[in-house]
């Protein structure tokens, strides 16, 4: 009995000794910056003009008024909705493509991956090459088929589709590849089932894949749009947030006013303002999630 | 939570059926020698889908390696010429000759090969009291994890500017690595924790019957078994170090611990007389140095990869 006990014992305290280098990392790291960014948003610190005062909500009230944070935040609404919807329905499609039989299936499958792989930096540099004027790849096929070049970065409308066409370009692949294992592991009985009831492609894949996929499209919906609200490299490289404000997104906004206008206080609330919607973004998400499986 | 385990095993274990009956789905409706018209045009529809989408993801690529190889003033033609017209590496000396791009190369290696080993280490331990000795407060580790990891970064990034100042950390690679490192624990753990619930324990009893002690028994048995897990994580890992940005665009000002990927605004104001003059054949050959490196990997573990990208959502 007391032995049993004592081994019990031994094996937590082992257990709290190997798990305690992740979670002081992750603390250190991640936690208490994060609350350390919560306490500056109250004060107005400046490492240039060496202040440290606090201001209680100033630094949130300026927000209601900054006009940049408003172009910002109608972007973001923007780019989330507008790249996840096509990200939702490109990545079906070529879930359903790659999941098909044909020659050169697993090239194509690894093809499909290349932009998972690269860097978003890289993309997004050189998608201001792709989508230049005139010596760019996307007005080059442009012209040849209508003899027009839109001026794709100067424009806002236009600019705001470039930052998410790349976004697209790049993210989708993940999509694909997470809806195809989701194809995949839908038992084969249902469609055969479903064909000897007369149901065709079409309609099998409206009343069995779809809504088998439903909860899996949802989760993925909630974690594409998280990860949209908190891009940063896109529009650093491709647009510069502009022209003007029209492509800023909150990250950005976070890295000028912090580290090229060192107003650190202030870039503390627009962080915190982020981490507000993302919040927003995952409960509203986990709620719909919930509901697709009691329906399911 | 019940349910949602209910749904996170189901497609794994239909995964793990046989690839032939798999197949079967997807298997045309109709033989193929005798193939009716209605076939025939999906056939070449389908053929024709794949064809765009082969094209659309391959062509920008294409246009960037081209640019790259290009010579001087050869880019800038209109319309564009889609054959390479030579393999000028003039533009690789440039960029060789005007940064330390070696060095950028071998810190961004380094950086991720280093944060990864020390990740999947720390996250093993961590993954192995989670899976496998029953401790109150094991679902909040896992838990709070993976809350963590929803912080923004740029949420943190201002505190951690100010400690790395005061603790000297700035522009070294050892502070980097204290930051590569952090961002892939929770879904390293994650991942390497479901892989181990797979396993059963009693391979471990038998070893631990022998009194094996914790790290041999965690090396010579545990290891073995999830070596999937830990090759796909290892992967993964590696390419997100390798592509990682943000970070060392704060932490890393000077050459030293600057990396590949910061090299590509650099490369576009060689020999620029104007702030408004980009060279983009510089930049290609950068996002080329900087891409070749993950392409490989890719090329060569595909399956490994989305076993391992799918292994997080699904386990």
């Amino acid at each position: 009995m007391f032995s049993r006990h004592n081994l019990s014992t031994r094996r937590i305290l082992l257990a709290y000794l190997l798990v305690t280098p992740v979670v002081l990392w992750r603390l250190l790291t991640s936690v208490y910056p994060f609350l350390r960014t919560f306490y500056i948003s109250f004060f107005d610190h400046s490492p240039v003009r060496r202040t440290f005062e606090f201001v209680g909500l100033d630094n949130y009230m300026a927000l209601t008024r900054d006009a940049n944070v408003d172009a910002t935040l109608s972007f973001t609404v923007f780019f989330t909705t507008t790249s996840v919807a096509l990200q939702v329905v490109l990545g079906l499609a070529i879930a359903e493509l790659l999941n098909q039989r044909f020659r050169l299936r697993n090239l194509t499958r690894a093809v499909n991956l290349l932009p998972w792989a690269m860097a978003p930096i890289v993309i997004a540099t050189a998608a201001r090459w792709i989508f230049h004027q005139d010596f760019g790849l996307v007005n080059d096929i442009i012209w040849r088929l209508s003899g027009e070049r839109p001026l794709w970065l100067i424009n806002i409308t236009s600019a705001r589709f470039a930052v998410t066409l790349t976004d697209v370009w790049k993210n989708t692949a993940f999509l694909a590849v997470i809806f195809l294992s989701g194809l995949q592991g839908i038992p084969l009985e249902l469609y055969e089932a479903a064909k000897i009831d007369g149901a065709d492609g079409a309609r099998s894949y409206w009343y069995i894949t779809l809504p088998l996929l439903m909860p899996l499209i949802i989760s993925m919906i909630i974690f594409t749009a998280i990860f949209r609200v908190l891009s940063f490299e896109i529009v650093y490289a491709l647009t510069n947030g502009g022209p003007g404000t029209a492509t800023s997104l909150l990250s950005y906004l976070v890295y000028l006013e912090g580290f090229r206008v060192l107003n650190f206080g202030y870039a503390s609330a627009i962080a915190m303002l982020l981490f507000f919607i993302v919040l927003v973004v995952g409960l509203l998400g986990y709620g719909l999630l919930r509901r697709a499986w009691e329906r399911l | 939570m019940d349910k949602r385990y209910n749904f996170t095993n189901r497609p794994r274990a239909a995964l793990s059926r046989p690839t032939v009956a798999r197949n079967v789905m997807s298997r045309p409706t109709v033989a193929r020698n005798v193939m009716s018209r209605p076939t025939v045009a999906r056939n070449v529809i389908f053929t024709l889908t794949i064809i765009l989408f082969l094209v659309v993801i391959l062509l920008p690529i294409y246009y960037i390696f081209l640019t790259a190889f290009a010579p001087g003033e050869k880019l800038f033609t209109k319309p564009l010429t889609y054959l390479p017209q030579s393999l000028a590496i003039e533009r690789f000396r440039d960029i060789f000759s005007a940064l330390p791009i070696a060095r950028y190369m071998f810190n961004s290696s380094m950086l991720a090969t280093i944060s990864t080993v020390l990740a999947l280490t720390v996250s093993l331990l961590a993954a192995y009291a989670i899976a496998r000795l029953q401790f109150p407060g094991a679902n909040l580790v896992m838990i709070g994890l993976l809350a963590s990891s929803m912080l923004p970064g740029t949420a943190t990034v201002i505190p951690l500017f100010q400690m790395f100042q005061q603790l000297k950390l700035m522009d070294t690679l050892h502070g980097l690595l204290i930051l590569y490192g952090s961002a892939l624990l929770p879904i390293t753990t994650w991942v390497l924790v479901s892989f181990l619930r797979q396993v059963p324990e009693e391979i471990e009893d038998a070893a631990k019957v022998d009194g094996a002690s914790l790290f041999p028994l965690l090396w010579r048995i545990v290891l073995p078994v999830i070596r999937p897990g830990v090759a796909t994580m290892f992967l993964i890992n590696f390419i997100v170090g390798w592509n990682e940005f943000f970070t060392p665009l704060i932490f890393a000002r000077g050459a030293g611990a600057k990396v590949i990927t910061m090299a590509l605004s650099e490369a576009q104001v060689i020999g620029a007389s104007s702030e408004f003059e980009v060279s983009w054949g510089n930049m290609s050959a950068v996002a080329i140095l900087a891409t070749i490196p993950v392409f490989i990997l890719t090329l060569i573990f595909q399956r490994q990869i989305v076993e391992g990208i799918t292994s997080g959502v699904f386990k």
